[in-house]
């Protein structure tokens, strides 16, 4: 192998308190199927938009073919031969298979008028190259299943003729047969000279197509190297790092009874015989990748999504969940993973903190504005809310702080059991901190805890016991002493079938 | 995963923004008002412009003017910052005083029973404006202006398409429009219109229902963000049908005020006054899109509209002259106060 197509040197991106990348280098050969690797946060999604024009780097230099070359926008990367599949589709869902993959850029008759029955035809010529004989290039978008609408991004994409191909979690929606079709495309492009930069988290397929391998860890590169001479253990150990973090003190009074236990639960999103206790006092870790089932299985316990069959109790009662009401009477609160979920923006903090107890803050249909005010003064204090002014509108406020103030809103309802998904993303470290601390007090206080993460180090410092979730299933559950950081990976990347 | 994390580093505003942003108080909707400079201008350009403006008969007349726009607009308010639009206030003003008035006029109800008849149908239409929107997954604007229709359709067969009472229908009619009724459009307390008693009522009422119930911290919070609101349980689906219902018995209300003050209803009342209601809450700084705003805003913006209206009188603007420029000011008050925010903060 050859040419040189991309290299990139020293480059460094700052986000207002985090340092992203720390001086990353990075090279594709022509021909190369290069995999990027790297926990969360570790600093992949941030090189692959540097390279495909989405953000600039802050310091650092970018040559291609040789040339030092600044990427000014996905356009002008497009221009340059840099295409980029993302994990989100991008497809337009009314539209036409062809018109999709010709937007913007339809062959054209003389006078501008769209040439229709070239692009149809050209459109088919494309899905044959694909091996995708089946579609027709005139259905709907929206009438594909994810895993076609995958294939036909890959296919517009192609229309490009890239000299540079980003792919991102390329078959996180793909069944076997369409990872293999997909392979064998990568494969042909590859012959072709083409230089393919492959995320994804299923380490077995990225042993089986990369050629090197380059990993990354809090936005420095660890290592390239040649795929061949890695192993898998060796591939999670270098993404995940040796040195293991403080554990929190744990509650030494260990577990009482169950507050919430989730008996053969299965839904219509995808969740299949999920069986979970969360005892009082305990913090139980849900770990798993996305789409894994984890944020379905919050969803179906708060009556967010339908439940198609099984049982949940809490605190040994049975409870009927149909609306986030009912299960705001039967005690469950949930911190969604997007944050934008949780908070009313324009609202103030203390309307918000209210939000989810209004019952207890109304009297005949009135507000009782002065213990509204008390409250939310209280969990503001509390929490360490900064700054600590109820009053002022939550939009406002640093990420950080949103949280706490969606963490008093579930601390008012006096929930005994509490839904955590993903609460420290996207939030510096020092809140990060607060927000475990926060976790462990409430435990502490006797409240059941589900903390549903794709952080290894995060679960191994605060849960106390682990559930990992595999396809909708729960593969594994242990207390935390049994799983190291290796473990959970493979485990949630369906390398290791546990017994 | 790591695309979506990182992302959400790079979107979260800096640490720095903690510091921003005012405290919001109980005045703040004056202070973040560009619409209340925008009144007070015109005012002081009015009394500079004309001698007869700042007399007292003339105020009077203007808050006569502006009290049925301010009635529609206090429930068009309360839809608005649910994030919805109602459409057929106007058309169920029609309805609800055609049939409050040929209830009187011509089925001889007792003044108190037709003034029920009316508020009773101007609810109802809202409450199935609310349910139709809610149940049945539509857009607002969609089943409002069903509504809107609707209810004028139903109007012109009550009234048979004729002013109620009508001289040509004089064999059939027993009694005029009630003494109380006429009052109600047309008297005067202490020199004031009843009307704008009746507004200023209104408007109390819609101040009140916003800032001290359960039902109008979920309008916020279903207009700020409808999925956290459903998330914490707040039922989305009956606040959306309570709001409705409101905006429909405001729109009643204003139905017989309007009765009073012509002496008459018709099916055709009262074209454009969702319009001119949905400018009011506009220009007062309401959010369009809902969670932020409220009635005090909207007052500003029924008084900038209703002086404007009267100044181009006094001034002897022609009236079509008046609608262009009535038009312009409307969209130039948003522009200014769209500009004020982005430069100002909110």
């Amino acid at each position: 192998m050859s040419r040189l197509l991309l290299k990139m040197e020293g480059i460094v991106k700052r986000f207002p308190g985090v340092v992203a990348l720390k001086g990353v280098d990075f090279e594709l050969k022509a021909g190369e199927v290069h995999a990027l690797l790297g926990e969360n946060g570790a600093g992949k999604s941030t090189l692959m938009k540097i390279i495909s024009g989405a953000l600039a780097p802050d310091e650092g230099r970018i040559y291609l073919d040789g040339q030092a070359t600044a990427i000014a926008s996905p356009q002008h990367a497009q221009a340059l031969g840099i295409s980029t599949v993302h994990q989100e589709l991008s497809l337009i869902p009314s539209l036409s298979i062809a018109e999709n993959i010709f937007l913007g850029r339809h062959p054209r008759r003389r006078g501008g008028v769209i040439d229709w029955e070239a692009t149809g035809a050209r459109a088919r010529e494309v899905l044959r190259d694909l091996d995708l004989h089946d579609l027709d290039p005139w259905w709907p978008v929206h009438r594909l299943r994810v895993a076609e609408q995958q294939l036909v991004e890959i296919a517009r994409v192609l229309t490009w003729n890239p000299k540079i191909l980003l792919l991102d979690e390329p078959t996180s929606a793909l069944s076997d047969h369409e990872v293999e079709r997909l392979f064998a495309l990568i494969e042909r492009l590859r012959s072709r000279g083409v230089g393919i930069i492959y995320v994804s988290h299923r380490l077995a397929e990225v042993r089986r197509i990369a050629h090197r391998v380059t990993v990354l860890r809090d936005g420095q590169r660890i290592a390239t190297m040649p795929m061949a001479q890695v192993t898998e253990p060796d591939l999670v150990r270098m993404m995940v790092g040796r040195d293991v973090q403080d554990r929190f003190a744990r509650g030494a009074a260990g577990t009482g009874a169950p507050v919430l236990e989730v008996r053969e639960l299965a839904t219509p999103t995808g969740l299949r015989d999920v069986t979970l206790t969360v005892g009082r006092g305990e913090v139980v870790g849900l770990f798993g990748l996305i789409g894994a089932g984890r944020t379905e299985l919050a969803r179906a316990l708060f009556g967010l999504d339908p439940i198609e069959k099984g049982q949940v109790l809490v605190e040994g009662r049975p409870v009927a969940i149909r609306s986030p009401g009912d299960a705001i009477r039967a005690g469950l609160a949930f911190v969604t993973e997007d944050r934008r979920q949780g908070l009313v923006y324009p609202l103030t903090v203390a309307e918000n903190v209210t939000l989810a107890s209004l019952q207890r803050f109304t009297q005949w249909g009135f507000l009782r504005r002065r213990r509204e005010a008390r409250a939310s003064e209280e969990y503001v204090q509390r929490l360490r809310v900064r700054p600590p002014d109820p009053r002022r509108q939550v939009r406002f406020f640093s990420g950080g702080n949103q949280q706490k103030v969606v963490l008093a809103k579930w601390l008012c309802t006096g929930a005994r059991v509490l839904i955590l998904d993903e609460p420290t993303r996207g939030i510096d470290v020092g809140a990060k901190a607060e927000v475990y601390e926060i976790v462990r007090q409430l435990a502490a206080e006797g409240a059941g805890i589900l903390l549903i993460s794709s952080e290894p180090r995060e679960v191994l410092a605060v849960c106390d016991r682990v559930a990992v979730m595999y396809r909708g299933r729960i593969v594994v559950d242990l207390p935390v002493e049994e799983a190291t950081e290796e473990s959970l990976m493979s485990v949630a990347s369906g390398l290791e079938v546990p017994a | 995963m790591s695309k979506v994390s990182e992302a959400h580093v790079q979107d979260s505003p800096p640490l720095a923004a903690e510091a921003r942003g005012p405290a919001r108080s109980r005045w703040s909707w004056v202070m973040r008002g560009g619409p209340v400079i925008a009144l007070a201008a015109l005012v002081l350009y009015l009394a500079v412009g004309s001698p007869h403006f700042l007399t007292f008969g003339n105020l009077m007349n203007v808050l006569r003017q502006v009290s049925i726009n301010a009635i529609l607009a206090v429930g068009q308010t309360v839809v608005i910052l649910s994030a919805g639009i109602d459409l057929s206030v106007g058309a169920i003003l029609a309805l609800s005083a055609s049939i409050g008035a040929v209830a009187m006029a011509y089925w001889e109800w007792n003044v108190w029973l037709g003034m029920l008849a009316a508020l009773v149908v101007g609810g109802l239409c809202g409450l199935v404006n609310g349910v139709v929107i809610s149940k049945g997954r539509i857009p607002d604007f969609i089943a409002t202006i069903g509504m809107m229709s609707v209810a004028r359709g139903l109007a012109l067969i009550v009234t048979d398409g004729l002013p109620v009472p009508s001289h040509l229908t004089a064999l059939t009619l027993r009694a005029g429009l009630p003494e109380q009724l006429i009052w109600l459009g047309s008297g005067l307390v202490a020199g004031v219109p009843v009307p704008a008693i009746v507004a200023a009522l209104a408007v109390a009422l819609g101040w009140f229902l916003l800032r001290y119930t359960g039902l109008g911290r979920a309008v916020y919070a279903v207009g700020g963000n409808r999925e956290a609101a459903r998330v914490s349980g707040i039922n989305v689906d009956r606040t959306k049908i309570a709001v409705y219902t409101f905006s429909g018995l405001m729109a009643g209300v204003a139905g017989l005020v309007l009765t009073g003050r012509l002496n008459s209803a018709n099916a055709l009342m009262a074209e454009g006054a969702e319009l001119h209601s949905i400018a009011a809450v506009v220009i007062g700084g309401t959010n369009l899109f809902g969670g932020e705003g409220g009635v005090g805003g909207t007052i500003i913006g029924v008084l900038i509209m209703g002086v404007l209206n009267n100044g181009l009188n006094l001034m002897n603007v022609s009236a079509f002259w008046q609608r262009v420029i009535m038009g312009a000011i409307i969209v130039g008050v948003v522009v200014f106060d769209q500009w004020r925010r982005r430069r100002f903060g909110h």
